[in-house]
């Protein structure tokens, strides 16, 4: 039968990464090119496995075959093909099997892009990406099982998880994962770079656009999730602090911090074995965090049942732990002889200091993350560590974070005399002052105050940046002002492509702060006809309404949008989708009008009489529409930052033409 | 393992049978700074659980009964335990929560300080603050960058 | 050296500390199944009522432990059985304790009240009893012979009488 085949091909994958860790490792070590064109040709494979048994199992969900017990527990007859195609990733085995498809295809790209570069890295990274592939396809074959048969065939399926029948938690999770997979990339070359004991810049340079990719799909993924966790939970905030939201945002931050100190050691060779540590804690934390939320160990919403797989992850975050501690203090000595410091700047002082915020917040993270655990064990009690923790401990280094965005760029590389200083800082310190004096007039409030003040400082830093840059363009290469920014980007992306990014954050920021310190709720009961006043607005209840879908009926309300003036200026329907197979956990879709000031967003609580009364929850959240916005400024900033350079790309070009001709 | 104590949505927010002079916002502002202790990470002015519109009832009747918030934050502790704070309370062992962020906040800004410090090799005088050191070879771009403004001033 | 030395000495056992701590977590969860064998945990509660009651003093008695909630549905199913069978075994040496898990008094006392129960119940503050119980959930009723030993664990509730019957047997004195 077709499902075992797709399980035999997951044994082969298994066995062959097997072979592929060897010949990577060994071939490197002998310098043996039929071991190291083995260990290409292995990684190439195992990702042709890989997709198959993951094209087969699509397969199964597709063509409704129950006698699979993943496919009986994760879909059903009548789900539409879209959530069926996505049911891939819906439960503890299939997304084990997409993360492994997902790292065998990174795996595959990276070594077909590098076949002919970093001769000495390039057989170890291969080991260090099929070790990982090695892990997942034992936990596939041995613990997990995609292919596992019910014993009968079942006439339908149990049905998708409800809460994630939504477009959101279909691309979130692909996202997501695309990013904590790709930081295995970085993390490869790392570690090939120390056992290679080619420590120079080379697998710096190589590894910053590889770590760029994977932290634009995780930061995509992460707005994402918080879009998803907007739109559905229906309780008017994004992010709740939660162990799995946590999981993903751990990885962010060491990533982040990463991003940022590679720059120093390209700049100037510090920073070895701290830039190898943040790697190295990056992929832990990806691991850690597909343990904790596949094992059960964080009681959590998200959490996938609990499994067998737990074991295989711990002993594998020991391996790695260990593992790299020894490789890294064998290394010691290699990764500090380059100190050509005499002094240091104050460029560096900001980066050391991002360094040390970014850490920081990992650290209370992770922290605040398992200390229910530590608590639970050491005295018995249980407690919570929920937003009020976080808020208190992780918004003040926020804050400082913030603006360091703004300040850092303005010191620069050289001398920074109090004259230079003055000229740099005026204007972003009075654009700060300014938003703080006009938050301090409309809406008196103290943290909003500082915080949407520093966000007014470090846009108009960002301002300054580009205008200083563009005025310097058209002055020397007489360029209008379009086309000099469009070669500022073009030209140095990496620079004013990364300002984007920072303004991105900035636009988050501000979504933050207006959602967390200005929003407006009520609750009420309204019969049809009848109106509720909530900020700026009221809401008239016009009547229920609903809708019968393939495996789910919709409830909807309809609630007609009143401003001031009294003019009609939308309509929201707020939904409870009651799913046929899960009657008992009805969904939630939450109405929404968005608009650049403030979002309507209503939650359906319930409905009596026949629909003739109903119960909701009204919220207005300020400036909550910038966080997507701001997440697309972000990604957009990310391109433009990895968009190769025109002469390099002219010269990468040049050489795989000679390559091609070569071969 | 849960499905048998999840309340009916419907039912969840039937009104409830006391009728008090409290409105609905009145008890949602203090079932914002409460957690379900059944959920995990569930603010219980968002919970839709039976045992949670209970919970709701017994605040608007201690907010009838003129009961300060605090008071009421109290009784639930005593009821349920902390895990209702959403935040450990600052007591005993609990205290290590609050604790251990800032001391590594604080330690690591004291090892950054005293490596930089040693970075710098010839030890400078005092008034020496990382802005003032001047002379690092410069990014390419960013020199060429100041060279046009230089022309451009 | 010396900061190396000081730096690896606090890491370390941090490290450490962390792997045990997720083996800890693994093993919690992985264990529930276990409860159902050994002896029966100690527990003190007060009954709505205001009578104190500590499990050391029900030693010599076939116990009958059941962890209820009143918003709880399924426990509505067992409600009467419990009360029948606690009114024609309470002098054959049989106690039944509920004690009411992450509850409200006012619900509480109501469903009492609606199901006459008579045996003593009281609120398990801040889920003490239930912890160390493990439950996982409501109903869950423990049978506890007379020399504090878990003989039966009952997950959800004890709807039909022959069952009950047959767990209260193995728990005589």
């Amino acid at each position: 039968m077709i499902f075992d085949i797709g399980y035999l091909m997951l044994i082969s994958g298994l066995v062959l990464a097997a072979y592929g860790v060897i010949a990577g490792f060994w071939g490197g070590q002998k310098r043996n090119t039929k071991l190291i064109q083995s260990s290409f040709n292995t990684v190439y494979v195992v990702a042709i496995l890989v997709l198959s048994a993951s094209a087969i199992l699509w397969y199964g969900l597709l063509a409704d075959a129950f006698e699979l017990t993943y496919v009986w527990n994760h879909s059903e007859r009548a789900l539409p093909t879209f959530y069926k195609f996505s049911a891939l990733w819906g439960g503890q085995q299939g997304s084990l099997l997409f993360w492994c498809l997902l790292l065998s295809g990174y795996s595959a790209i990276v070594a077909f892009f590098n076949r002919k570069r970093h001769q000495l890295l390039m057989p170890y990274v291969n080991a260090i990406l099929l070790t990982t592939s090695l892990f997942f396809l034992i936990l596939l074959v041995f613990a997990a099982n995609p292919f596992k048969r019910v014993g009968f065939i079942p006439p339908d399926g149990q049905g998708l998880n409800p809460l994630l029948q939504n477009y959101w938690m279909v691309i979130h999770p692909v996202m997501l994962y695309l990013g904590f997979v790709g930081m295995a990339v970085p993390f490869a070359f790392a570690v090939a770079a120390l056992i290679s004991r080619k420590l120079d810049n080379e697998w710096v340079r190589t590894v910053r656009r590889w770590t760029l990719i994977p932290w634009m799909f995780l930061s995509a993924g992460i707005i994402m999730g918080s879009q998803w966790a907007y739109m559905e939970l229906g309780w008017g905030g994004y992010w709740a602090w939660d162990a799995v939201e946590n999981a993903s945002f751990l990885p962010w931050l060491t990533g982040t911090a990463f991003l940022h100190s590679i720059i120093i050691q390209e700049q100037r060779g510090i920073l070895k074995v701290w830039n190898m540590v943040l790697i190295w804690l990056t992929y832990f934390l990806v691991i850690l965090g597909t343990f904790t939320t596949r094992s059960g160990i964080l009681e959590s919403v998200h959490s996938f049942a609990r499994s067998d797989v737990g074991p295989y992850f711990l002993v594998f975050l020991i391996l790695i732990m260990f593992g790299f501690i020894w490789l890294l203090f064998s290394r010691m000595p290699l990764l500090r002889s380059d100190h050509p410091i005499d002094s240091y700047t104050s460029r560096e002082a900001a980066f050391l200091g991002n360094n040390w915020l970014f850490t920081a917040l990992a650290f209370a993270t992770l922290w605040g993350t398992f200390f229910p655990m530590f608590s639970e064990l050491l005295t018995g009690q249980r407690i919570s560590v929920a937003a009020p923790f976080f808020n208190k401990v992780n918004g003040p280094l926020f804050l400082m974070l913030l603006f360091l965005m703004g300040a850092a760029p303005l010191l620069g590389w050289r001398h920074t005399s109090l004259s230079a200083f003055r000229k740099q800082f005026t204007i972003p310190i009075i654009a700060g002052l300014a938003v703080a004096g006009l938050v301090f007039v409309v809406a008196r409030s103290l943290y909003p105050m500082v915080g949407l003040g520093i966000c007014g400082f470090v846009v108009a830093a960002i301002l300054q940046e580009y205008v200083r840059g563009a005025m310097a363009r058209r002055s020397v290469n007489h360029e209008n002002i379009f086309v000099a920014v469009a070669n500022l980007w073009r030209r140095n992306g990496r620079r004013y492509g990364g300002y984007i990014v920072h303004l991105g954050i900035v636009m988050i920021g501000v979504a933050v702060i207006g959602n967390e310190f200005y929003q407006q709720s009520t609750n009420v009961t309204l019969n049809t006809g009848e109106s509720a006043k909530v900020g700026r607005y009221e809401l008239e209840f016009a009547g229920m309404e609903s809708n019968r879908e393939a495996n789910r009926i919709e409830f909807g309300a309809r609630l007609i949008i009143y401003d001031e003036a009294g003019k009609a200026i939308g309509t929201v329907i707020p939904q409870r989708n009651i799913y046929d197979k899960t009657p008992d956990q009805p969904t939630t879709e939450v109405g929404l009008q968005m608009s650049p000031i403030e979002d309507v967003y209503v939650v359906l609580n319930g409905w009596e009489n026949q629909g003739e009364s109903a119960t909701f929850t009204i919220y207005v959240n300020p400036l909550t529409v910038w966080m997507w916005i701001g997440g697309i400024v972000l990604v957009l900033g990310v391109l433009i930052a990895i968009w190769p350079h025109p002469v390099l790309r002219r010269a990468e070009g040049m050489q795989a033409v000679a390559y091609a001709t070569g071969d | 393992m849960f499905g048998f104590r999840i309340a009916d949505a419907q039912d969840a927010t039937a009104p409830s049978a006391a009728a008090t002079p409290v409105s609905p916002d009145d008890v949602n502002a203090v079932a914002k700074q409460l957690w379900c202790p059944l959920c995990s990470n569930v603010r219980l002015d968002s919970c839709e659980l039976k045992a949670c519109s209970q919970m709701k009832d017994v605040i608007a009747q201690q907010l009838a009964d003129g009961t300060e918030v605090q008071e009421i934050k109290n009784y639930f502790v005593a009821q349920y335990g902390p895990q209702v704070l959403g935040e450990p309370p600052m007591e005993g062992f609990n205290w290590l929560a609050w604790l251990l962020p800032i001391a590594v906040v604080i330690g690591g800004a004291a090892f950054i300080w005293t490596r930089a410090r040693k970075m710098v090799q010839t030890p400078k005088p005092e008034d020496d603050t990382p802005d003032q050191i001047s002379g690092m070879p410069a990014d390419p771009y960013a020199e060429k960058l100041d060279k046009e403004l230089k022309q451009y001033d | 050296m010396a900061r190396r030395c000081a730096l690896a000495g606090g890491c370390g056992p941090g490290v450490v500390g962390f792997v045990l701590l997720l083996a800890w977590g693994l093993l919690r969860t992985n264990q529930t199944e276990q409860r159902a064998a050994g002896m029966a945990p100690e527990y003190t509660f007060t009954t709505f009522d205001g009578q104190t009651i500590s499990s050391s003093d029900l030693l010599g008695k076939g116990v009958v432990l059941n962890f209820w909630a009143s918003w709880c549905d399924p426990c509505r199913d067992e409600a009467r059985l419990l009360e029948e069978t606690w009114q024609r075994e309470q002098d054959n040496g049989i106690v039944f304790i509920g004690l009411d898990y992450l509850d409200q008094e006012p619900a509480a006392k109501a469903y009492l009240e609606e199901f006459g129960v008579t045996y003593p119940s009281g609120p398990d503050l801040q889920s003490a009893a239930a912890r160390r119980y493990g439950i996982k959930g409501v109903p869950e009723t423990f049978f506890i012979d007379p020399t504090g030993k878990i003989v039966h664990m009952e997950i959800g509730p004890v709807v039909d009488q022959a069952r009950m019957d047959e767990l209260i047997d193995q728990i005589r004195p």
